[in-house]
């Protein structure tokens, strides 16, 4: 304390007269030593010392009048060169002065890295420590896919994974448009192979209508139109969909493609499929009507632009001549990628592959 | 030079050994000379070197400004004490529009060689427009050095350097570690224009500047105790930032944490997160953190701490930028 300023020596006294000092300048006081006599409107009250120290300076002579709250002693104090205006200056010399030594701008060297393991469990202890939950900033870059909490949750594998992946993939960038129509296929003898006349339509339709036998690229805007036909063929298992590639039908016999097609669902089966077996497809077809469905919008896989869908062949009532006839019917889906083809190369396409069912 | 000095103190030796040194160096102020300045950063000045170099002005900043920049254009040196940071704007008008683009409005042939000297930032349990911290304002404008010392050796260091500077020098001075540590001075004058590594480590960089950095440290510290190697960085000269200590350091650690008691928006700290992301955004293996004061009013003192980055706040911070993977 510098300044002892006149305390409030009653209720709201406003001032009061120094009657007598007790104590000189320069004196060492006692807390709680008189230190002046002082008269106010209602008695003669002695003011004692606040603090031990040495006083030095009276700040009034007998007689005068201190208004209270005003300076009565000041005392020797270190403080002096401390006075602000405002304000209080903490002096705390007790932290560690750790910025004694610098170095002016950036150390020389690059230094040893902390091993990772060595930071990750001293890091959690921290954190533990300060409350803080890392576990979010834990996340992979990549953002996830909205996370629904299950409660048993199996995550995909494999085929069944890659799947998903395709799918979301497709999803995101294709421009879908799909064409649904019927092959009336009534005169068909009995136990036509109906996989292969698909797929001998297909390539007569991609020689008709070479814009879906097609890559495109969505990135660098640009496609490939393929000479070769090259058919993925939608295979379905308890582990997932493949699509296991026949390359070149065209230049295939019905009885090779058979055999191709039975051998791919027998690898499929084993597990035994070449990789190099399921890429590079240029078109596909979905034969997905074996069990049950009419139509389907399939789903394009980039970099192809098209995809045939076939449901289940059934019995229809088709208006012929004028006259209501029962005939059996193979219903199409066409699905294409609107960024690289038109409506008018696809109906022209399922057109030509109708004529070639029809024929 | 063997007595440990406060900052206040240190920054009244640079001015005494300034003088000294300089016949052409002269102080002005609001009750600077006989009262020796409200912080004590004045005090025997005017008994030493007389009321023609040290000098008592009205209570009128854009004044002090003017006159500093007349002085300063004819070849004196003048150090003008602005109370209060709070109490600058007024001045603001002479040091934007004439004491940063003298060299330059007069194609070289003018330099301003002034410093303003102004406590600045919050903590010491002041009124109303006491606390601020408003470096960003002036760090904006071309033509302005902005320079904020960090502790007595680099208050000494960089004011002499400041005052040696042949164009315009806002150094803000941190009031609340005027007397919060004592060291010894050396009389090295310091240069401007460089950040300064108070620490070295290799997991994460700390980066701060002014009375923050004893926070920033101690943080360091808690990190230090737990096997994480903090690099602490002292900024010091706002303007021109020196990039390429904080961008070799980031480049090292990968992480960045920086400390401000500025208000959070629109500051050096978002100016510095962004140097890093424009030259070091390979190296960068979290993004780069802010631990700030709010976008509020500087809060009256008694919820002064809430406002200003606290130790536990730049470890929380630190700890979230080193769990990012």
């Amino acid at each position: 304390m510098r300044f002892f300023n006149l305390p409030d020596l009653g209720e709201g006294i406003p001032e009061a007269d120094i009657v007598q000092w007790h104590i000189h300048e320069g004196d060492s006081v006692k807390e709680d030593q008189p230190m002046v006599s002082v008269e106010t409107a209602k008695a003669i009250v002695e003011v004692p010392a606040p603090c031990s120290g040495v006083i030095a300076r009276l700040c009034g002579q007998p007689g005068d009048t201190i208004l209270t709250g005003a300076p009565l002693v000041e005392f020797v104090s270190d403080e002096e060169n401390n006075a602000t205006v405002v304000g209080k200056l903490a002096s705390d010399d007790s932290t560690d002065n750790s910025d004694e030594s610098f170095i002016i701008g950036a150390p020389p060297g690059i230094g040893e890295q902390n091993t990772s393991s060595d930071l990750h469990n001293s890091l959690h202890r921290l954190a533990r420590e300060f409350q803080v939950d890392v576990a979010p900033a834990d996340r992979s870059r990549q953002p996830q896919t909205v996370a629904y909490p299950l409660e048993q949750p199996e995550p995909l594998k494999g085929v069944r994974r890659h799947m998903a992946r395709t799918m979301s993939q497709s999803h995101a960038c294709v421009v879908p448009v799909t064409l649904f129509d019927d092959a009336d296929i009534e005169h068909w003898p009995a136990g036509e192979d109906i996989t292969i006349r698909l797929i001998q339509a297909i390539a007569t339709a991609c020689t008709a209508e070479p814009a879906l036998n097609a890559w495109f690229d969505g990135a660098s805007e640009s496609r490939q139109r393929h000479e070769t036909v090259n058919l993925g063929l939608a295979v379905d298992s308890e582990e997932g969909l493949f699509v296991p590639v026949l390359n070149d039908v065209a230049s295939m016999s019905g009885a090779e493609i058979r055999q191709q097609i039975n051998e791919l669902r027998a690898a499929v089966k084993e597990r035994s499929l070449e990789n190099s077996a399921l890429k590079g497809a240029t078109i596909t077809l979905s034969n997905f009507g074996m069990f049950a469905g009419k139509y389907a919008t399939p789903v394009v896989v980039p970099p192809m632009v098209c995809i045939i869908g076939v449901g289940q062949m059934r019995e229809a009532i088709l208006s012929v001549d004028g006259q209501a006839v029962s005939h059996r019917v193979l219903p199409l889906s066409l699905s294409f990628d609107h960024r690289a083809v038109t409506g008018g190369e696809a109906t022209r396409f399922l057109h030509a592959m109708i004529t070639q069912l029809q024929n | 030079m063997t007595d440990k000095l406060t900052m206040v103190e240190a920054v009244n030796l640079a001015l005494d050994h300034a003088m000294a040194n300089d016949p052409d160096v002269v102080l002005l102020g609001e009750d600077i000379g006989v009262n020796g300045g409200v912080f004590r950063a004045t005090a025997g000045l005017r008994d030493k070197y007389g009321l023609k170099r040290v000098m008592d002005t009205p209570l009128a900043e854009a004044l002090i400004a003017g006159i500093s920049v007349g002085m300063a254009t004819q070849g004196i040196k003048p150090v003008a004490e602005i109370q209060f940071m709070g109490f600058i704007f007024p001045a603001m008008e002479q040091l934007i529009c004439h004491a940063a683009r003298m060299r330059n409005r007069t194609r070289g042939r003018l330099t301003c060689p002034l410093v303003v000297r102004a406590p600045y930032g919050g903590g010491i349990h002041a009124p109303e427009h006491h606390s601020e911290s408003t470096e960003a304002l002036f760090a904006h404008i071309p033509g302005l050095r902005v320079v904020i010392p960090s502790s007595p050796v680099r208050a000494y260091g960089l004011l002499r350097a400041a005052i040696n500077e042949p164009d315009p020098v806002i150094f803000l001075e941190p009031k609340r570690i005027y007397r919060a540590s004592k060291q010894v001075i050396n009389t090295d004058i310091l240069p401007l224009d460089t950040c300064f590594t108070l620490k070295t480590g290799h997991d994460i960089t700390l980066v701060s500047w002014g009375a923050s950095l004893r926070e920033t440290l101690a943080a360091a510290n808690v990190l230090a105790s737990h096997g994480i190697s903090a690099e602490v960085i002292d900024v010091a000269t706002i303007k021109p930032l020196d990039m390429a200590t904080i961008v070799t350091s980031v480049k090292k650690t990968g992480r960045c944490v920086i400390v401000h008691e500025a208000c959070r928006s629109f500051g050096v700290g978002a100016e510095i997160a962004t140097g890093l992301m424009e030259r070091a955004f390979i190296e960068l293996r979290a993004p780069v953190v802010r631990v700030a004061g709010f976008d509020t009013t500087m809060p009256y003192y008694r919820m002064e701490d809430h406002y200003l980055p606290q130790v536990d706040d730049i470890v929380r911070a630190s700890i979230k930028s080193l769990a990012w993977r």
